[in-house]
């Protein structure tokens, strides 16, 4: 479903990628781990074209893209990011419409579709993320563990064949991580396929199909949950289990 | 009194009253002072300031075309003339005409010296000294004009349309107008005499009237070429000086000097060399007997008698505001737009674009749309379209400047999770980013309203009489002037005082809505 091969970002002087690869099957829940500062959030970004890129491919789906795109790109980014849903860390939404408007903003307003076909839809999904009673409210009343689970039926809305989630819970405390979570979960068993920047190691252990761990720019290592946590090949990997684990 | 009147319209209760006692305090000493005797005053000053407006033109006070520092006229003539009368020096002092009573009343000027007509409301006012010069009013008209040949037939034109006519503000020429064609031709009053011309030739209005002497002064010049004397003069007036009510010491020796001067010879040589003198001047002589000075109104007659013509100039102050202030909004959102996420070659023309009516004075602008576009173009805009364009241009300068900030304090996030949904730039601005900054500029740009509110008042500069200038023309002509001066002062503050109050509650209605989200 995704397929990144040898990605390379500059800001600068700076390498953030230095030829990073990973793949997502179709249906699968896979997890990038890594220090911070090592270009998980940015591999992310370039996936869905928020990002340009210096070198390397990034493939989703029959959809290429290329190198340091320019303008004639822009409807193929559309397109991309039409099939392609996006969950931020600082949730980003959309503070002047209500939650349901939020919800339908997608659906209305990138897909086109009528209004009363996104509406029952918007409805429906802020029920599956627990929050249909908060409807009619703007997004400055609701916690933030709502805020996120508004912005994940907010990807949702667009029914995109990858989910793309960029450290979900970091902005959250404990209990409210829990509840974001759990929606992820759910997700992951409806067949939803995701691709999640996260260092909550509990989800990564329940939920992901595959993890990728990060560091310097790269993809150092890729495997099973289980042969990760328990056979890490890398020592850098290891040293990241240990301070999350501390 | 004006000067404590223009302070409240302008800026509202908040003054300390202890300042504004101590400036009545300090206004009463000055007039005391000066209203001493103002002849004795003269004479210890050694100077005689006698008031006028250099942008009335030729041949009454106008800057010498060979040294404009220096000032040529009959008047300044004159003006020579009757200090050497009085054995002390003339000094000139420059004043908007129709504000030139009130810098008598203050003090300021010991004369006001500028082609002032006698009328009955001017002479209950001040002091009227006996006449220096018997003008006619001179219809002119492009040379190519067929459609009336005589003041009559533009007045009671036969197809019954309406002929728009440029005269100087508060004139004689004007009130003649109203009194002899009312309803029967539109008048657009403006602050100078050649202004009215100017836009005669341009096309913009039919034809002009205009005191004689001005008339002959630039026919052939470059401000009246192209135009034609229509018909024989008519309304025959007198210009007098006018002093304080009280400086009747003061009028006899100006009559004196005057009439000496008429008998010598000395005020025909003057007036020959303008071209003025007529047979009609024969007469000055024996005129001044018969101007009457009629009873002056006072308080509620004149509340009634000008309040409907206020109620109507306010009526103009609402429709520039209300009309410019949606176009700023409009205009500037653009600029803002383009200048923040257009291509990189709209940036410098956007950006010179808001520099250069940010930095030049919006009279200036409306100068140039109105006055120099004609010339250039070769079709001119009304003054109403031309005032309102002039105030939307200018304020869209600002407005963009406020549209700028609010968009770039919406967080990027809100622009980056848009795009991540699939939407295109344009409607991720249209629907996520441009409503919150809207939420965000309404208090600055109710502020811009409620100042272009009171900058309509400079649309007088192009012909359009709105609330200040018709209290301005008003106050020229009338004793009324505190009675005026507060009911100008109530209009302006009944308009923008709902404002301020609209502007509080939006204020207040959208705060909840713009915290930026989990940032």
């Amino acid at each position: 479903m995704i397929r990144v091969d040898n990605l390379v970002k500059r800001f600068g002087i700076v390498d953030v990628l230095r030829g990073a690869s990973l793949e997502v099957e179709r249906g699968e829940t896979a997890v990038i781990i890594g220090a911070s500062g090592g270009g998980k959030s940015t591999l992310l970004r370039c996936i869905n074209a928020l990002e340009s890129f210096d070198d390397g491919r990034i493939h989703v789906d029959d959809m290429t893209l290329e190198p340091r795109a320019n303008g004639d790109a822009r409807e193929l980014h559309l397109r991309l990011r039409r099939r392609v849903g996006m969950v931020f860390q600082q949730f980003h939404l959309f503070p002047h419409l209500s939650v349901l408007e939020n919800v339908m903003s997608g659906p209305i307003h990138a897909l086109g579709k009528p209004r009363d076909e996104a509406e029952p839809m918007a409805r429906s999904l802020l029920e599956r993320v627990g929050l249909a009673d908060k409807a009619h409210q703007r997004p400055a009343t609701l916690s933030g563990g709502q805020q996120q689970r508004v912005a994940i039926a907010r990807a949702l809305a667009n029914e995109p064949e990858v989910m793309l989630f960029d450290e979900p819970t970091s902005a959250l405390d404990p209990r409210m991580t829990g509840e974001v979570l759990s929606v992820m979960a759910d997700l992951s068993r409806s067949g939803q396929t995701m691709l999640v920047v996260s260092h909550a190691m509990g989800f990564v252990r329940r939920s992901a199909h595959r993890v990728h761990v990060m560091a310097d720019g790269q993809v150092i290592e890729s495997g099973l949950p289980a042969q990760i946590f328990e056979e890490p090949r890398d020592p850098r990997t290891r040293d990241l289990l240990e301070e999350a684990a501390s | 009194m004006r000067f404590l009147a223009m302070h409240d319209m302008g800026g509202g209760a908040s003054a300390p009253r202890l300042v504004t006692a101590g400036v009545v305090a300090l206004a009463l000493t000055c007039a005391s002072e000066v209203r001493a005797d103002a002849l004795d005053g003269i004479r210890a000053r050694g100077e005689l300031v006698w008031g006028a407006d250099q942008e009335g033109g030729g041949p009454f006070v106008y800057p010498d075309p060979a040294d404009p520092s220096r000032l040529r006229g009959f008047e300044v003539e004159l003006a020579d003339l009757l200090a050497a009368e009085l054995g002390v020096k003339a000094r000139f002092f420059q004043a908007d005409w129709t504000t030139l009573p009130e810098f008598l009343d203050n003090g300021t000027i010991d004369v006001v010296l500028n082609g002032y007509e006698w009328t009955p409301g001017r002479a209950e006012r001040m002091r009227a000294t006996r006449p220096y010069y018997i003008y006619e009013l001179q219809l002119m008209a492009r040379e190519d004009e067929t459609r009336f040949a005589t003041v009559e037939a533009l007045c009671h034109p036969p197809d019954g349309r309406t002929y728009t006519v440029g005269v100087l503000g508060g004139s004689g020429a004007a009130v003649w107008l109203q009194e002899n064609c009312p309803g029967a031709v539109e008048l657009f009053e403006y602050d100078g005499n050649t202004n009215a011309m100017m836009q005669v030739q341009a096309g913009v209005h039919d034809a002009t009237l205009q005191d004689l002497p001005i008339a002959i002064f630039y026919r052939g010049e470059p401000q009246a070429r192209g135009l034609k004397f229509v018909g024989l003069p008519v309304g025959r007036g007198y210009y007098v000086m006018y002093v304080r009510r009280e400086e009747e010491r003061l009028a006899e020796t100006i009559n004196a000097a005057l009439s000496k001067a008429l008998t010598d010879g000395r005020l025909r040589t003057i007036y020959l060399r303008y071209g003025l003198w007529n047979a009609t001047q024969e007469e000055l002589a024996h005129a001044g007997a018969q101007l009457a000075v009629s009873k002056g109104e006072r308080s509620w007659s004149a509340v009634a008698r000008y309040g409907p013509v206020l109620l109507k100039a306010a009526g103009m102050t609402v429709l520039l505001s209300v009309a410019a202030m949606p176009l700023a909004m409009l205009i500037g959102l653009l600029v803002a737009l383009g200048r923040l996420y257009g291509p990189a070659i709209l940036k410098a023309p956007l950006t010179l674009y808001v520099e250069v009516l940010r930095g030049t004075p919006v009279m200036l602008q409306l100068y140039v749309l109105y006055f120099l576009l004609p010339k250039l173009l070769g079709v001119g805009l009304g003054p109403v379209v031309a005032a309102i364009a002039g105030l939307a241009v200018n304020y869209s300068a600002y407005e963009a400047e406020i549209y700028r900030a609010g968009l770039q304090a919406i967080p990027k996030g809100q622009m980056e999770a848009a795009l991540a949904l699939g939407m295109t730039r344009r409607t991720a601005l249209r629907r996520v980013v441009i409503p919150q900054a809207v939420r965000i500029v309404i208090p600055p740009v109710t502020n811009d309203f409620i100042a272009l509110f009171k900058d309509t008042s400079i649309c007088s500069v192009i012909a359009v009489v709105e609330l200040t200038k018709q209290y301005n023309m008003l106050a020229n002509n009338t004793t009324a002037v505190l009675e005026l001066a507060g009911m100008t002062a109530l209009l302006y503050l009944a308009m923008s005082y709902p404002l301020s109050i609209v502007a509080r509650r939006t204020e207040k209605a959208l705060a909840g809505d713009v915290r930026p989200v989990g940032a």
